[in-house]
C-alpha cells in the first residue's frame, strides 16, 4: 500500500513536471513564433521599400533619360521588318559553301 | 522461551533499523527529487526573468487615431503606381515633457514650419498624454528629432503612402489624407469599392494589388508629349488620352499641369484640376464627327451628297461661316474633310433637332457619366433647343462636355458602333461586348473612312498628325474660347482626335492644348490642324510600336 503510495506521488510530482515542461515549451515556442512574425514583418516592410524604390528608379521618365544620353530612341517606322525579311535576307547574304 | 523471545526482539530490533534506514533513505531520495525540481523550477523562472524583454506599453488617456492600409495600385503590366510604407510619426507625451519651450525651440529647428504656438498650447495641457507632432516623416527627420535627445518626445511607426512613379498619372491615382484614407481618383474608388482594413500600427495590407488599365509606359509618353507641346505653343495647359477602343480601357489619360499625388493641397489649385475629366469644354469641330455619323446613318447623306456651302447660315444675329472657305458646293466627305461650319449645320438642320438630341443621348453625351476615377462633370447643355442650338451644337459649340466623355463617344463610333464605357481598371475579359451596336457598322467603316481621308487628303485639315506606316485618321477641333459678349478667336481651345490602324481601328487619341499660340513653325497659326495634330503625331509615333501595332509595311505581308 505504501509502495502505491509512494508511487502515486512520484507519479504526481512527475506529471507535474511534464505539465510544466509542456507549458514552458509551449510558451518557449509562442515566443519563437512572435520573433519569427517579427522578423518576417521586418522582411515584408523591406521588400515594401524596395519595391517603391525599384518603382522610383525605373520611373519612364528616368528611364527616358538615361536611354536618351546613350542615343537610344523611340523606334522609327523603318526600324520594323517583318521576320520572314530578315531571314530571306540572311539566307540571300550567307556565301556559298557553308 | 526467554531466550527466544530475546533473540526475535532482538530481531525485530534490527529489522526495524532496517526499516528506518531505508525509509530514511527513500525521504532523502525524494526531498532530493523535490530539492532538484524545485531548483529547475527557480533556473527556468530566473532565466525568463533576465531573458524577457518588456514591450514598450503607451499609457494614453486619449484615442489613438486609427490609420488605414491600403492595397497597392499597379499599371496593366503590374508596374508599380503606389504602396504603402512604414514611416515614423513624431508625438509628445505632455506629462513627461521637462521644459516645453525648449522642446518647442528645439523641435522648430527640425522642422521649422510647425505651428510652434499651437504646439506649445497643445503640450501645456498636462492632463493630455498624446498629442501629434508630425504624422508621416522621413527616417532622416526622425533620425534628427531622435538626436535632440528630448524627453516626452516619442515615435509611433504609421502607414504612409508612396508613390515611386512621383507626378506620373497623378490626377488618375489621386490622393489620401493623412490617415491614409482615398479622399480623390482610384484612391477614393478602393476606399469605396475594394476596401481598406484599419490597423493601429504599420501593418501591410495583405489585399491583392489593384490593376489599372493604365500602362506607365504609354503614360510616360503621352505626358511627355503634351509638357512638349505645352511649351512649343505657350499654351495655358494640355490634356490627353489614349484609349482602347475594342475595350474601353484607358490606357494613358493626363492633365497639364500635372499634380503630385504626394501633395493632396495641390489639385485643389483651379490650374491643376484634371481637365480630362473635371473640365467641360466647347470642343468645335472635333463633334462634327458626331454630326456627319447622325447623317450617314440616319440616311440623311451619303458620303457623296453634296451640299452647298458657299452662303453663311442666319443664327440670329450671327452668321455661320468656314474657316476654309470653298464658294463650292462641298460633298459630305469634303464638309469633313474642309471642316465646314456651314455643310455640318445644314446636315444637322436636315436631321432635325430631336434626331440630333436622340443621336447625342445614345452616345451617352447628354448624361453624367462615371469612371472609377470618379463622377466626370456632367455636360453644360443648351437650356432650350431650337434652331440656333441645333447648328452650333453641329460643330461643337453650345455644347459643352468633358473630353472623356467625348472621347468615349468618339470610341463608338470606331467601334462597329457598339458602345465604349471607359475604365480605368485592367479588363482581363477581351471578348468584345454583347451589346446592341448604336450605330451600323457601316456607318462606322465610313466615319473610320473620313476619318483617315481627313490626314492622308492634300486639303485634309489633320494631315500634320499622319505618320507614315500606322494609317492615322482623325478630326481636327478649333474652339473659340467664349468671352463677354461672345467668343474670342485669339484665344482658341485646339483639340485633335486620333485613331488607328484605321483599317480596323484599335487605339483612340485626344489630345487638348488650351489657348495655344502661333509660332514661326505654324506660320502663327493656333488651329488645331498645326498645333494639337502634330502632337499627336509625334505621340503615335512613339506610342504605336510599344502598342504592338506594325507598321503597313510589315502588316502588308502578313
Amino acid at each position: 500500500m505504501r509502495l502505491l503510495n509512494v508511487a502515486a506521488f512520484f507519479f504526481a510530482i512527475s506529471s507535474a513536471l511534464l505539465l510544466y515542461g509542456l507549458n514552458y515549451d509551449t510558451r518557449r515556442l509562442e515566443a519563437e513564433v512572435h520573433a519569427k512574425e517579427r522578423i518576417a514583418e521586418r522582411a515584408r516592410d523591406d521588400i515594401a521599400v524596395l519595391k517603391a524604390e525599384r518603382g522610383t528608379l525605373a520611373r519612364p521618365d528616368r528611364i527616358d533619360t538615361i536611354a536618351r544620353q546613350i542615343g537610344l530612341a523611340p523606334p522609327r517606322v523603318d526600324q520594323f521588318v517583318d521576320g520572314r525579311e530578315v531571314s530571306l535576307n540572311e539566307q540571300q547574304d550567307r556565301p556559298n559553301g557553308r | 522461551m526467554a531466550v527466544d523471545v530475546a533473540m526475535s526482539a532482538g530481531h525485530g530490533h534490527g529489522e526495524d533499523a532496517r526499516k528506518r534506514r531505508t525509509r530514511s533513505a527513500a525521504e532523502i531520495g525524494v526531498y532530493a527529487f523535490l530539492f532538484f525540481a524545485f531548483a529547475e523550477v527557480a533556473i527556468h523562472l530566473a532565466t525568463l526573468a533576465l531573458n524577457h524583454q518588456s514591450g514598450v506599453t503607451l499609457a494614453v488617456s486619449e484615442a489613438v487615431a486609427t490609420s488605414f492600409s491600403r492595397p497597392d495600385i499597379v499599371d496593366r503590366n503590374g508596374r508599380l503606381l503606389a504602396t504603402d510604407l512604414e514611416a515614423p510619426s513624431i508625438y509628445v507625451d505632455p506629462g513627461v515633457v521637462l521644459d516645453r519651450d525648449e522642446l518647442v525651440e528645439k523641435l522648430a529647428t527640425v522642422l521649422p514650419d510647425i505651428d510652434q504656438k499651437e504646439l506649445l498650447r497643445s503640450i501645456s495641457d498636462r492632463s493630455r498624454r498624446f498629442i501629434w507632432v508630425r504624422r508621416g516623416v522621413s527616417p532622416k527627420i526622425a533620425q534628427e528629432v531622435h538626436d535632440l535627445g528630448l524627453p516626452g518626445l516619442s515615435f509611433r511607426y504609421e502607414l504612409k503612402r508612396a508613390y515611386p512613379s512621383r507626378k506620373l498619372a497623378g490626377h488618375v491615382l489621386g490622393s489620401v489624407n493623412v490617415d491614409n484614407r482615398g479622399l480623390t481618383g482610384i484612391e477614393k474608388y478602393i476606399d469605396d469599392k475594394v476596401g481598406v482594413d484599419p490597423v493601429h500600427s504599420a501593418v501591410l495590407s495583405s489585399r491583392a494589388p489593384v490593376r489599372l488599365s493604365l500602362d506607365i509606359g504609354i503614360q510616360h509618353a503621352l505626358e511627355d508629349e503634351l509638357i512638349t507641346g505645352e511649351k512649343l505653343y505657350r499654351s495655358n495647359g494640355a490634356a490627353g488620352l489614349v484609349l482602347n477602343i475594342k475595350t474601353g480601357e484607358v490606357l494613358a489619360s493626363s492633365s497639364i499641369p500635372r499634380v503630385d499625388p504626394a501633395w493632396p493641397t495641390q489639385a485643389l489649385d483651379k490650374k491643376h484640376m484634371d481637365r480630362m475629366t473635371v473640365g467641360t469644354y466647347e470642343l468645335g469641330s472635333v463633334f462634327k464627327t458626331l454630326t456627319i455619323a447622325m447623317a450617314l446613318d440616319e440616311g440623311i447623306a451619303k458620303p457623296d451628297t453634296m451640299i452647298d456651302v458657299r452662303q453663311p447660315l442666319q443664327v440670329g444675329r450671327f452668321k455661320v461661316t468656314d474657316f476654309h472657305s470653298a464658294n463650292r458646293p462641298l460633298s459630305v466627305t469634303e464638309v469633313f474633310t474642309h471642316s465646314s461650319n456651314i455643310g455640318a449645320g445644314m446636315l444637322a438642320l436636315q436631321a432635325g433637332t430631336d434626331k440630333l438630341t436622340s443621336f447625342l443621348g445614345k452616345f451617352g453625351l447628354l448624361t453624367q457619366l462615371r469612371t472609377e476615377e470618379g463622377a466626370v462633370s456632367p455636360p453644360q447643355l443648351p437650356k432650350n433647343w431650337g434652331r440656333a442650338e441645333t447648328i452650333t451644337a453641329a460643330y461643337g459649340h453650345g455644347i459643352a462636355v468633358a473630353p472623356l466623355q467625348f472621347a468615349a463617344a468618339a470610341a463608338t463610333i470606331l467601334n462597329n458602333g457598339k458602345p465604349v464605357h471607359p475604365t480605368f481598371l485592367r479588363k482581363f475579359d477581351s471578348n468584345a461586348s454583347d451589346e446592341k451596336p448604336i450605330i451600323s457598322p457601316l456607318t462606322s467603316r465610313e466615319m473610320a473612312h473620313l476619318l483617315r481621308l481627313n490626314v492622308t487628303a492634300p486639303d485634309g485639315t489633320g494631315h500634320k498628325a499622319d505618320v507614315p506606316g500606322y494609317r492615322v485618321g482623325g478630326k481636327t477641333g478649333t474652339a473659340d474660347l467664349p468671352k463677354a459678349g461672345g467668343y474670342s478667336s485669339k484665344s482658341v481651345i485646339s483639340s485633335f482626335l486620333g485613331a488607328f490602324p484605321m483599317d480596323d481601328p484599335q487605339y483612340l487619341t485626344f489630345v487638348v492644348l488650351f489657348e495655344p499660340k502661333g509660332t514661326k513653325g505654324t506660320h502663327g497659326q493656333h488651329t488645331a490642324g498645326y498645333t494639337a495634330a502634330p502632337v499627336t503625331g509625334r505621340l503615335i509615333a512613339r506610342i504605336a510600336g510599344q502598342l504592338g501595332v506594325a507598321p503597313m509595311t510589315v502588316a502588308a505581308t502578313e
